[in-house]
């Protein structure tokens, strides 16, 4: 009963646009302890519920909670600090900084040293930012990016790009990570790298939700996978019991899938 | 984005890390031992006058924080030059009390104003807070006429109460300004590095992914403007003394709009040879065309063009010599 | 009784004469924002540029430069003023698609070279310089209205109708409101940005000639006059919501008046501070513009 506590839970979820409906009443229960997929096809409204989840846009109804605390109307910093989340689908790394230091912003929430710190060579923020560089580092490692910390994200193809959007989403010990479309743009390797890291990541404690495109990865990682199409749910279950319903297999052989 | 003042080259990084020894570090150190030793070289205008060239690049480098931390574009920054250099002058004519105490009210006056100024405007962004902070240095030269029982109206106040007693007074207004300027410059070196100033960047680039990370973009806002009002008023402390002189002359909309020309002139710069650039230009040009006024606004407006022109056409063209390179 | 005359002798007039002001406010306001709608540059160069047109009627027709009549002189400053935005806007064009707000700064650049050409060429005098109007003066209903404030309202009225119908009936109009709707879209329709863009600015060059022809005679001609003047139109553009032609001329009249009531009423000296507050206020009331609804879904 532990891992249904830590849940984040939605009900009712219902988001439109100027009358464009892109979610119609949604209910999600993602669990710690698993890695939950989130599927459908461009423009299902995948994104969307990410960032009603995050707080990014306000749904219209609906009630947004994570273990058993009501999330509405919380603004996305105070979702971030009680450890919610999340990767863009847009890469939205910061080309002013370097690579390890978009990194540290995922452990931004953390800092305590002050302003004076800010601007003078205090220990306690010089203490700060070399402990945050060592985290940064370790989860740069930990996706197999071990030597880019100096470099600028503008000098890294794409894919690498990527993952160290995934580091900055993980470096800060989330209790709810939500990946917005991680294995796009990457090669097979780093696929690989990044499929492993994931796996890793799996704890009691943490619900992972990830959008992703790329079939074999969703089915080889997730436990519980959720279809979304025109903003409903067309199917839940294990990756068994969505590879073989029929309304998902009609709507993937409709559309052009698979990128 | 089409709203990023992010046009212009970046500083020359890669470069200075590969000659190794021209770090920016060293670059500062070397110029900042140079200049400690040029008032032995230079008569006494020409000391003064740069003395107005360090008070006037902190006040570039106020308008070049906003630009580079912010996202955005100041064209009232006389507001906080003017809130600066009243404190000083009020308190030295009226109360006789030298920088040691008007610094810091001037410091803690500029990041409060700063901030009133920020929350209101909190929610505006590009034109729109550009044309808001115009209406702000429009109502400056009103203001300080209005007090003029504090500000001494047109007349203006001269502040003469040395910082350090006993030590030649030209020689004080030359080595504070350039230490300001040096003090100031470090600090925001040091803004660089810390969890708030990367924060701050992050919020202008992608102010939904410095939100999902713990970093309202309202906080983000709030906080620049704090910032580099109070770098403003450093600046507007710094000219009282330096200039001696206070009066609503310094602080016009034009004189604001210079500021910004000096920001855009240094490239939106923050390090000290840059801003050093900008407080020169926007210092000497008036000094050397004080005989022929009418071609200052010219000059001035003619170097805002080139450098923006400058500024688009340099990246097209370094690319193009680059394939010509790689292709011959 | 008492309150019933002040508003009758002090607050009726009030509103007359800051309505024909707010009127210029509307017209420099309008050319504002036509730049701005369709290629999001806040033209801070046209108070200047539009100055430096009312000193060259001045220089033409008064025997500085010229001994024209005031109508060619007139002409041939409008000429200029066209001259002058298709160079300013010819010289900013590759910027403009790349930032609004580098293309902005650059409207500085060449808000002081105007100011400068005009020092240069007319020096830092003041000079008068007035309308060939009829000079005639009645009062209605404790109004007084004069000649002036009727010529005002009759360009106005004319300008502005005038240019609403070339708006809404030509052909370049109707491409200037697709490409401010939505300049992707009109681009992919096979509309010409940079010609309608030519269009927006030389406009708005016009309507700031005639705004500052009329408003010299209240006043005088300075170097700083007009440019003065032009912030006004800028607050007016402001309140309107920046992206919005009727919402220029709301803002413009609703300016004048404002203006108006406050020296009249709390105090001439800051007028500027005022002028500050409204536009802080406007812009976290209705941030899109006092014509614009409030709400929408917003994040
Ligand atoms: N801010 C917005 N304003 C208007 N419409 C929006 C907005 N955000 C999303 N939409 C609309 O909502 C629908 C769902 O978009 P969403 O980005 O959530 O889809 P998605 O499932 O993430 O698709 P993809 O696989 O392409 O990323 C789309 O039709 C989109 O146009
Ligand atoms: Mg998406």
């Amino acid at each position: 009963m532990d891992q249904m506590t830590n849940a984040l839970r939605g009900e009712g979820i219902a988001l439109s646009f100027g009358g464009i409906k892109v979610l119609k009443g949604l209910d999600v229960d993602f669990r710690a302890g698993e890695i939950t997929g989130l599927i459908g096809p461009n423009g299902a409204g995948k994104t969307s519920l990410f960032n009603c989840l995050t707080g990014a846009y306000s749904p219209q109804k609906g009630t947004i909670s994570y273990a058993g605390q009501p999330l509405n109307g919380l603004p996305p910093a105070a979702r971030a600090a009680r450890g919610i989340v999340r990767s863009f689908q847009h890469v939205a790394l910061c080309p002013d900084l370097t690579v390890r230091e978009n990194v540290m912003m995922g452990l931004a929430r953390t800092g305590t040293a002050g302003w004076l710190s800010a601007f003078l060579p205090l220990p306690r923020g010089r203490q700060e930012r070399s402990d945050m560089a060592r985290a940064a580092d370790a989860a740069l490692a930990d996706l197999g990016l071990p030597d880019v910390g100096d470099r600028h994200p503008g000098e890294l193809p794409p894919g690498m790009q990527r993952l160290v959007e995934i580091a900055r989403a993980v470096v800060g010990k989330p209790s709810v990570l939500m990946l917005d479309e991680p294995a796009a743009g990457l090669n097979n390797a780093e696929t690989q790298d990044l499929t492993a890291a994931l796996r890793k990541l799996v704890s009691p404690d943490l619900v992972m939700v990830v959008v992703e495109h790329d079939m074999d990865l969703v089915m080889s990682i997730c436990d519980r996978i959720y279809v979304l199409n025109f903003g409903e749910f067309v199917a839940v279950g294990s990756p068994a019991e969505v590879r073989s319903n029929p309304d998902v297999i009609r709507i993937y052989l409709g559309s052009d899938e698979d990128e | 984005m089409s709203d990023q003042v992010s046009h212009m080259p970046s500083p020359p990084s890669a470069l200075s890390r590969l000659s190794g020894l021209a770090t920016p570090g060293v670059t500062a150190v070397v110029l900042v031992t140079l200049l400690l030793f040029l008032p032995a070289l230079l008569g006494g205008s020409w000391t003064f006058t740069l003395g107005l060239c360090f008070a006037n690049s902190i006040g570039v480098l106020a308008v070049s924080l906003l630009v580079r931390y912010g996202g955005e574009v100041s064209i009232g920054h006389t507001f906080f030059t003017a809130l600066g250099a009243y404190s000083v002058g009020v308190l030295d004519t009226r109360y006789g009390i030298s920088l040691w105490a008007s610094v810091p009210l001037a410091l803690v006056l500029g990041v409060a104003f700063g901030l009133l100024f920020a929350w209101p405007s909190r929610n505006l962004h590009g034109i729109y807070l550009a044309v808001t902070t115009l209406a702000l240095a429009l109502a400056v030269p009103e203001m300080i006429n209005n007090f003029d029982g504090l500000t001494g109206g047109y007349e203006g106040l001269y502040v003469a109460t040395p910082f350090l007693p006993g030590v030649d007074m030209g020689a004080q207004r030359y080595y504070v300004a350039l230490a300001m300027l040096v003090l100031v410059c470090f600090a925001v070196a040091r803004l660089r590095l810390s969890r708030q100033g990367m924060a701050l960047l992050l919020a202008k680039t992608h102010p939904a992914a410095a939100d999902a990370f713990g970093t309202r973009r309202v906080w983000a806002r709030i906080s620049v403007m704090g910032i580099s009002g109070g770098v403003g008023a450093l600046c507007g402390a710094t000219l009282a003394f330096s200039g001696s002189t206070v009066s609503p002359g310094g602080f016009t909309f034009w004189q604001a709009i210079f500021l910004l020309v000096g920001s855009v002139v240094s490239f939106y710069g923050l390090s000290l040879p840059r801003v050093l650039i900008g407080g020169a230009f926007v210092t000497l040009v008036p000094q050397l065309l004080s005989a022929s006024g009418a071609w200052i606004p010219v000059l001035y407006g003619l170097a805002l063009l080139g450098m923006i022109l400058i500024g688009h056409y340099m990246p097209r063209i370094r690319k193009a010599l680059n394939r010509n390179r790689e292709t011959g | 009784m008492t309150v019933w005359d002040s508003l009758l002798y002090d607050l009726f007039p009030l509103i007359w004469s800051g309505m024909i002001t707010g009127c210029l406010y509307a017209l420099g306001a309008l050319g504002l924002v036509m730049i701005f709608k369709c290629s999001k540059v806040v033209n801070f160069s046209h108070g200047n540029v539009a100055g430096l047109t009312a000193f060259l009627v001045y220089g033409l027709s008064s025997g500085v430069l010229m001994s024209l009549s005031w109508g060619a002189a007139v002409l041939v400053a409008m000429l200029a003023a066209v001259a002058i935005a298709f160079l300013i806007y010819s010289i900013i064009s590759p910027v403009v698609f790349e930032s609004d707000l580098t293309s902005t700064i650059a409207t500085l650049g060449f808000g002081l070279i105007a100011q400068g050409v005009t020092l240069l060429m007319f020096g830092a005098d003041i000079v008068a310089l007035d309308l060939p109007i009829p000079r005639f003066a009645f009062s209605v209903l404790g109004l007084f209205v004069t000649g002036y404030d009727l010529t005002v309202l009759a360009v106005a009225i004319v300008t502005i109708g005038a240019l609403f119908i070339v708006i809404d009936y030509t052909k370049l109009g109707i491409a200037f409101r697709a490409i401010s709707e939505n300049p992707f879209a009109a681009e992919v329709c096979g509309l010409n940005l940079r010609s309608v863009h030519y269009f927006a600015w030389i406009t708005a060059a016009i309507l700031g000639v005639i705004g500052a022809l009329l408003i010299v005679p209240t006043t005088f001609l300075s170097v700083t006059t007009v440019a003065t003047f032009m912030l006004q139109a800028f607050a007016a553009a402001v309140i309107g919501g920046f992206a919005s032609l009727p919402g220029a001329l709301v803002g413009g009249v609703l300016i004048g008046i404002l203006m108006n009531l406050f020296t009249f009423y709390v105090s001439p000296e800051y007028s500027s501070t005022f002028l500050l507050g409204v536009i802080l206020v406007a812009l976290n009331i209705f941030p899109n513009g006092i014509l614009q609804k409030v709400g929408g879904s917003r994040v």
